[in-house]
């Protein structure tokens, strides 16, 4: 069975900034390579991901949309408990009425369907299968339906956001789901020192002799060229979702997300959104691999070259190290870079702006997962 | 005997043995479920499929690279629908993760030739993608180091260093001290308890049996060593002592 890892690599400078602090209020850091990194975590850029993808992902392109939602269910209590068969229908009716969608009376010798259409991940329907053939054995199946909190298992609005995110919070519908995505602790390529900014402020109302600040206080930050790392497992989200065109649309728009959001930490002090100097997108068929391993010499910038021209030869140097010992031979890469520094970039993938990288990686998901099928 | 030998390095590792709630513990070397885990997400296995032979391997690891502890401060909150259709964040109770940083572990795992071939295998191709404990930790750089016809014992105090160059450069000594930790043998006395057997994984019923564990130190080359070892230093010997 072919497997698909889209691997996402991200070089992005942040000016004076405190995106990710911890309780005392400083930006909160890591130790790798024997020296002190600045750190973003992965639940912070993993929230601003999320959210930018809500408003991104538009769900009524969401791949088959069907208003044979009781159909479907069938099939699946009928797989699981043949037994049921007879039944399956009717129960499968009760548990669509039950998460509280209309459901039109069937026609002669039609199975009911839905009053509009209805997309609902393969999840979700192996979730209320589980549901119905719990309710079953009960005297009331309305009731017992009821109680299982079906409109829960079926929450139509997160089912895409849970396959690819995971749950954030555990409740009993998504406790066996393993997102789909995983997202690195942003680290900076370079040692990083904290420093503290000393502001006072005047009160406003002062009469001219009072002459002292109205308050004093420190602001702590620091400036960064961090690598952000995060992976897509394809097969796990197709396993989730069950559609082709949902995983692709899925995919999209979580590559658009992670390069363009940024945890919103202290932004207005410090107005430090920037968009990342290169992308680096590379499929893979038998495992995915981070590069971190690149910037564990930490990169130290000189009078000819900068840090991010630095972290981006270290980033092509150790990829294409990867390569060659370990015949690692991705099945395809783009790169979306900004500037001269980036140019070694190149050699990883072909260069195109984001806009195509994130068409192109979507037609390789959708055909790599109809070959799956 | 047969053995699988496995790299875990990263900026970031978290082993936890005793986590609960809020404060998410980590031990400073790799714990037997965490790694079974891994190479059970290798394989393939969900999380409530059963773990077959793998909790019977004999395990051990040994620490290349310390690295130093590190506390992660995290917040969380829940979004609700409200009824005229805007989103209200609750606050969840804040979390305290810990981490291992900047560390290199070698993990290793010892059974019958196929078992393990077959872990070394999963681990160059997995399932599902590896992670150090946790989520947010991928590894850096490869895993899998291979199989080799040894005992546990004897891979732990022969396979080479593999901290990372800089942390060998800076050692300096061409031989270097390395603690172990490993499963112990059932006639051996003295020992540790831990619950560190992994029996399920199952979210809803996570069940881990106890193990014994050896402590010890192991002697190693240093590829990258320049300096003879010194003599012993013995300040009383001056003093004629």
């Amino acid at each position: 069975m072919s497997r698909t890892m889209i691997d996402i690599h991200v070089l992005q400078t942040v000016p004076p900034s405190n995106l990710n602090r911890d309780d005392t209020g400083s930006p909160k850091t890591a130790t790798y390579g024997g020296v002190r990194r600045s750190r973003v975590s992965s639940q912070a850029w993993k929230r601003s991901t999320r959210v930018d993808f809500d408003s991104r992902l538009d769900r009524s392109e969401l791949g088959t949309r069907t208003k044979r939602v009781v159909e479907l269910l069938a099939e699946e209590i009928t797989t699981r408990a043949p037994e049921l068969g007879s039944r399956a229908t009717e129960l499968a009716t009760e548990t669509i009425k039950a998460v509280g969608i209309e459901v039109k009376a069937p026609e002669k010798e039609a199975t009911p369907q839905s009053g509009y259409l209805l997309f609902l991940s393969r999840r979700q329907i192996q979730n209320l299968a589980g549901a119905a053939i719990e309710a079953a054995e009960a005297d009331d199946v309305k009731k017992a339906l009821k109680e299982a909190k079906v409109k829960d298992l079926a929450d139509r609005e997160h089912s895409v956001d849970i396959a690819l995110f995971g749950r954030m919070v555990a409740d009993q519908a998504d406790i066996n789901v393993d997102a789909a995505a995983q997202v690195a602790h942003a680290i900076s390529v370079h040692p990083v020192e904290t420093e503290f900014d000393y502001y006072t402020a005047v009160d406003d109302r002062n009469e001219d002799h009072e002459t002292g600040a109205g308050m004093i206080g420190t602001v702590e930050f620091n400036s960064s060229t961090l690598y952000r790392y995060a992976t897509i497992d394809v097969n796990r989200l197709a396993d989730n979702l069950g559609d082709t065109t949902a995983v692709r649309r899925a995919v999209e728009a979580f590559l658009e997300s992670f390069v363009r959001s940024m945890p919103s930490g202290k932004q207005n002090t410090f107005a430090n959104r920037t968009l990342p100097e290169a992308v680096v997108v590379l499929a893979r068929d038998s495992q995915p691999i981070n590069l971190v391993g690149a910037f564990e010499n930490p990169v130290r910038e000189s009078e000819h070259s900068g840090r991010v021209k630095r972290a981006a030869d270290a980033l092509r140097e150790e990829a294409l190290e990867v390569q060659r010992a370990y015949g690692e031979q991705p099945l395809d890469g783009w790169v979306t870079r900004v500037g001269d520094d980036t140019a070694n970039l190149e050699e990883l993938g072909s260069n195109v702006s984001l806009t195509e990288m994130v068409t192109q990686l979507g037609e390789l998901v959708g055909t790599r997962v109809e070959e799956r099928s | 005997m047969t053995v699988v030998a496995l790299r875990l390095a990263g900026p970031l590792q978290a082993w936890g043995s005793r986590s609960r709630f809020v404060r998410r513990e980590t031990e400073k070397a790799p714990t037997k479920s965490g790694v079974i885990g891994m190479v059970a997400a290798a394989k393939g296995l969900r999380r409530t499929d059963s773990l077959g032979e793998l909790p019977d391997l004999r395990f051990g690891v040994r620490i290349d690279q310390p690295g130093q502890l590190l506390r992660d401060f995290q917040t969380a909150q829940r979004p609700k629908k409200e009824k005229d259709g805007t989103t209200s964040w609750s606050s969840l109770p804040l979390s305290q993760r810990y981490y291992v940083s900047d560390a290199v572990f070698l993990a290793v795992l010892e059974g019958e030739r196929g078992l393990v071939e077959g872990i070394d295998e999963a681990v160059r191709g997995p399932e599902f993608p590896l992670y150090l404990g946790r989520r947010s930790c991928p590894p850096a750089g490869p895993v899998a180091l291979g199989v080799y016809d040894r005992g546990l014992e004897e891979a732990l105090a022969s396979l080479p260093w593999v901290a990372s160059t800089r942390s060998q450069r800076r050692h300096r000594a061409n031989t270097v001290r390395l603690a172990t930790v490993r499963d112990a043998h059932p006639d051996e006395a003295e020992g540790e308890l831990v619950q560190d057997i992994p029996v399920s994984f199952d979210p809803n019923r996570r069940q881990h049996a106890w193990r014994t564990i050896t402590r010890g130190t192991v002697e190693i080359d240093n590829p990258h060593g320049t300096a003879e070892k010194g003599e012993e230093h013995d300040p009383m010997a001056s003093l004629g002592g």
